[in-house]
């Protein structure tokens, strides 16, 4: 963007008088020898993407967004290629789901099987590391779910690799505290209640 | 910025959306009876949700978006960088077009000059015709 203006100073517009007597090429018309980006009133859009550094990842363009994102999406079947090409096939209406069609909803107690174990990741916050932690361990459920919410939106950045780790080493003390091999509470309970 | 309202709208939707997905998500890691109706609850909202969703498409049924920013979502990059690389290559192809126009002024003004010398009465008639180009 430095040679920009050096650039393009010296365009001049085209002559009027040939116009007029005849239509000789790139008289009125807009051609490359205007700088299409001033043009289009394009050049703070330029600035803010090719002024500074864009980060790579998807992860950092959608920050809050809960689980693995930045796999390609061929890897577990999310791509929005599939979508376009193969559109889901479904009714026109939402209708709620009756109280007959929850039954099949009725889930087994206890934990899930390793390989289904997807959800895990969650948005990291800074602030709420410490309410986030506890709950999990307390309750399904966080409580402090719509003040999640806010703080989603108010934090706007994230620590990536640390903040990665230290949740990796939270999900690892979590499985090895529910795994049917290790001797704890959770495990008898699970078993107790599994028919 | 009414534009921005409609995206705004569409944003808290998903973003309301994905974190009842979470939280399905979470119950069902762990799932305790007492759970039950909590998860009944997230379910139907995933329904209301979707609804919700639909609904902002009549306000946004004119928005494009081109295919090959899909590319980059795929593969899990940041989609400001198609935005980024059709910006540069916009202008690198400005920059390139400029440098032909530039070339082939450059060239007529020569020839013009040339021809001048060799056929000076054509010359002056081609230039009565035409009018008088600027110099490059």
């Amino acid at each position: 963007m430095e040679n920009f203006s050096a650039l393009f100073a010296a365009a001049e517009p085209p002559p009027a008088a040939a116009a007029a007597v005849l239509p000789g090429p790139g008289t009125t018309e807009l051609t490359g020898s205007t700088n299409l980006i001033t043009h289009y009133n394009l050049e703070h859009a330029y600035n803010k993407f090719c002024g500074k550094k864009v980060k790579e990842k998807l992860s950092n363009f959608l920050p809050d967004l809960p689980g693995m994102i930045d796999l390609p999406g061929s890897h577990d079947s999310s791509s929005l290629r599939s979508l376009i090409e193969k559109p889901p096939i479904c009714g026109s209406s939402f209708t709620p789901l009756t109280g007959a069609m929850l039954t099949g909803f009725r889930l087994h107690a206890g934990p899930l099987p390793e390989q289904c174990r997807l959800m895990h990741i969650q948005p990291p916050k800074k602030k709420n590391k410490h309410k986030h932690k506890q709950s999990r361990t307390q309750d399904p459920v966080p409580p402090e779910t719509p003040s999640d919410s806010d703080h989603k939106k108010k934090k706007k950045k994230k620590e990536e690799d640390p903040e990665r780790k230290r949740k990796k080493k939270e999900k690892k003390k979590k499985k090895n505290r529910h795994s049917p091999e290790h001797p704890g509470v959770g495990s008898s309970q699970a078993s107790s209640s599994l028919r | 910025m009414a534009m921005a309202e409609k995206f705004d709208s569409l944003e808290e939707h998903l973003e309301k959306f994905v974190e009842n997905i979470r939280q399905l998500g979470i119950i069902v890691s762990d799932f305790q009876p007492s759970s039950q109706t909590g998860l009944n609850q997230k379910l139907n909202f995933m329904v209301t949700g979707l609804q919700d969703i639909d609904k902002c498409r009549q306000q946004l049924h004119d928005i494009s978006v081109p295919l090959e920013v899909f590319e980059y979502i795929d593969q899990g990059r940041n989609p400001q960088l198609y935005t980024k690389e059709c910006l540069e290559r916009a202008l690198a192809k400005n920059e390139q077009v400029k440098g032909k126009i530039d070339t082939m002024k450059k060239f007529k003004s020569l020839l013009i000059q040339e021809l001048t010398k060799v056929f000076p009465e054509d010359m002056a008639k081609y230039k009565a015709i035409r009018g008088e180009d600027p110099p490059p």
